[in-house]
């Protein structure tokens, strides 16, 4: 009988255990989330930017805001940095994706373990009421 | 008449939809809901931030300078003159600036304005999705709040077909008596089920039917369809693969494996009708393989980027043949007989090109080994076509299919 409490005690440790690590997965996958939704916004921006600077002729200024000094630059430069951005985001965006669905996938693998856990924790309350 | 049985379940919406959850479901709605209306109010407030704007940069540009306060500091001004009064120091995001005059200005803050507004668009659709939520909530708490109950009949299956058949038309009239409450759709849809089930049934035993008639055949070609309704996906996908490689060598005036190749994308969903269609196709085909020798010879001597293509196209061929050949193997009734002896004939007129071309394959090094798995599997048909039992040769077609796939991947 105390050998089953024993098991028992180690089975609820083990779901402690479980829930913990889903408890931070899920707020990996939240972090995730927020990351992803600024570099969407980022995108977006860039994009704009990049459809005005075509707008723009051949000899107009533009300048960058780079702390306090607005720095002088090319219109040319201008549209392969912008360009470059929205590059370098849309990768981001792409890696985040698949990191995304790598912690989805071990959160639903998680949750079907603590799943498992808790049945078995069931099946020996029962054993020990019967005894 | 024997009465079907009718069983019946009444269920109390309560049960369905607890009254707790509902209330849970639509605070959750409302609380998205009033998230909407903050960001509709926020975007609102831009885009008057933004008309205001256009009208003060349309106005500047009347004068040539203005005399105004300037703001120093936190809390002191110094009077002072705006000058340059049609220059704009625009940002125009990401910490970009440009230069423009007051008209381009206006333009840059019209085209923000028109992107604003197009998002405003987008949250009333989804306000409005979120207010049709709100209101089923609504109604199902209504109604589970006047302890309405749903109520659902089976009927259990009997071997006589036509008694289940007016089984729902008597289902019908008790229980229109027996619904004092409004759950007229609940029931309509348990009887559309209903029919629903017994129109399949009928279907099953239709086909069943026909099975007994046509014997072995209709079985087997059930099979064979199913298979080639699997592989034809695939096979759609070498086909629009050969076309590709096709259409390249147009130029070198093989203009007749193009009309070969659409009838022959056409020909794996016809299945059932075999004879004419086949015999055509084996012609096609035959013309076809001798072209490809020649195409083929062309690859060993000049590029080395098509033989893979022609590799593909000449799987597709393959495929495609191994397809035609099937039917004709497990067509083993006599009521085919005649034109399964026409197919056998011109089966093996093909496939002796088809070996001689392969051998040419060999020396093009473009598809060594899975070239040999698939005369191996041809040489065991042609032996057996007119005895084996139709079930063995039926499970040869999947394999070379899915050898061929995953030796070409």
């Amino acid at each position: 009988m105390s050998s089953s409490s024993i098991a028992l005690r180690e089975l609820q440790r083990d779901l402690e255990n479980k829930a913990n690590d889903l408890s931070k997965l899920q707020k990996d996958i939240a972090k995730n989330h927020q990351v992803r939704k600024k570099y969407t916004i980022q995108l977006g921006e860039n994009e704009l930017v990049l459809k005005e600077l075509d707008l723009l002729k051949e000899d107009a200024n533009v300048y960058k805001l780079i702390g306090p000094v607005l720095v002088k630059q090319d219109l040319a430069e201008a549209n392969a940095n912008v360009r470059k951005r929205i590059e370098y985001i849309s990768a981001e965006l792409k890696r985040l994706d698949g990191s995304l669905q790598d912690l989805e996938e071990k959160q639903h693998s998680k949750r079907e373990a603590i799943l498992k856990v808790q049945q078995r924790i069931q099946s020996h309350q029962a054993g020990k009421a019967k005894a | 008449m024997g009465k079907p049985e009718v069983k019946g379940t009444v269920t109390p919406l309560s049960s369905m939809f607890p009254p707790e959850e509902v209330q849970k479901a639509a605070k959750l709605v409302e609380e998205k809901l009033s998230e909407k209306r903050n960001e509709m109010s926020q975007l609102k407030e831009f885009i008057a931030d933004n008309t205001s704007l256009i009208n003060l940069v349309q106005k500047l540009p009347d004068e040539l300078h203005h005399d105004i306060m300037v703001p120093f500091g936190k809390a002191a001004f110094f009077p002072g003159r705006l000058i340059h009064t049609n220059e704009f120091l625009v940002l125009l995001g990401e910490s970009y600036y440009a230069d423009r005059t007051a008209k381009q200005t206006v333009d840059i803050l019209k085209r923000r304005g028109k992107s604003l507004m197009s998002k405003v668009d987008a949250l009333k659709a989804e306000m409005q999705d979120l207010k049709a939520e709100a209101s089923f909530f609504d109604s199902t708490a209504s109604e589970v709040a006047e302890d309405l109950v749903e109520i659902r009949e089976y009927e259990e299956d009997n071997s006589n077909q036509s008694e289940s058949q007016s089984g729902p038309t008597e289902l019908e009239s008790p229980t229109l008596a027996e619904t004092d409450h409004k759950m007229d759709s609940k029931m309509g849809a348990s009887k559309d089920d209903e029919y629903a089930r017994l129109m399949s049934r009928l279907e099953e035993l239709e086909k069943e039917e026909l099975a007994a008639e046509n014997g072995e055949i209709d079985e087997d070609e059930d099979e064979d369809e199913d298979e080639d309704a699997n592989a034809t996906e695939t096979d759609g996908d070498e086909n629009e693969l050969t076309e590709a490689a096709f259409h390249r060598k147009k130029d070198e005036g093989y203009s007749s494996l193009d009309h070969g190749q659409r009838f022959s994308e056409s020909q794996p969903t016809r299945q059932l009708q075999q004879s004419k269609g086949k015999e055509a196709m084996r012609e096609e085909i035959s013309n076809k393989y001798n072209h490809q020798d020649l195409t083929n010879q062309f690859s060993c001597t000049g590029l080395t980027a098509e033989p893979l293509t022609k590799g593909e196209m000449s799987c597709g061929r393959i495929i495609h043949q191994d397809k035609m050949l099937n039917p004709s193997v497990n067509a083993s009734v006599p009521s085919e007989n005649v034109s399964l002896n026409q197919n056998i004939h011109d089966s093996s007129r093909n496939e002796k090109p088809v070996q001689t071309s392969k051998s040419k394959f060999d020396s093009s090094k473009a598809f060594t080994g899975s070239i040999v798995e698939h005369t191996e599997n041809l040489e065991k048909k042609t032996p057996g076509q007119n005895t084996t039992p139709s079930e063995s040769s039926g499970s040869k077609p999947s394999k070379p299919v899915s050898r061929f796939k995953m030796q070409r991947k």
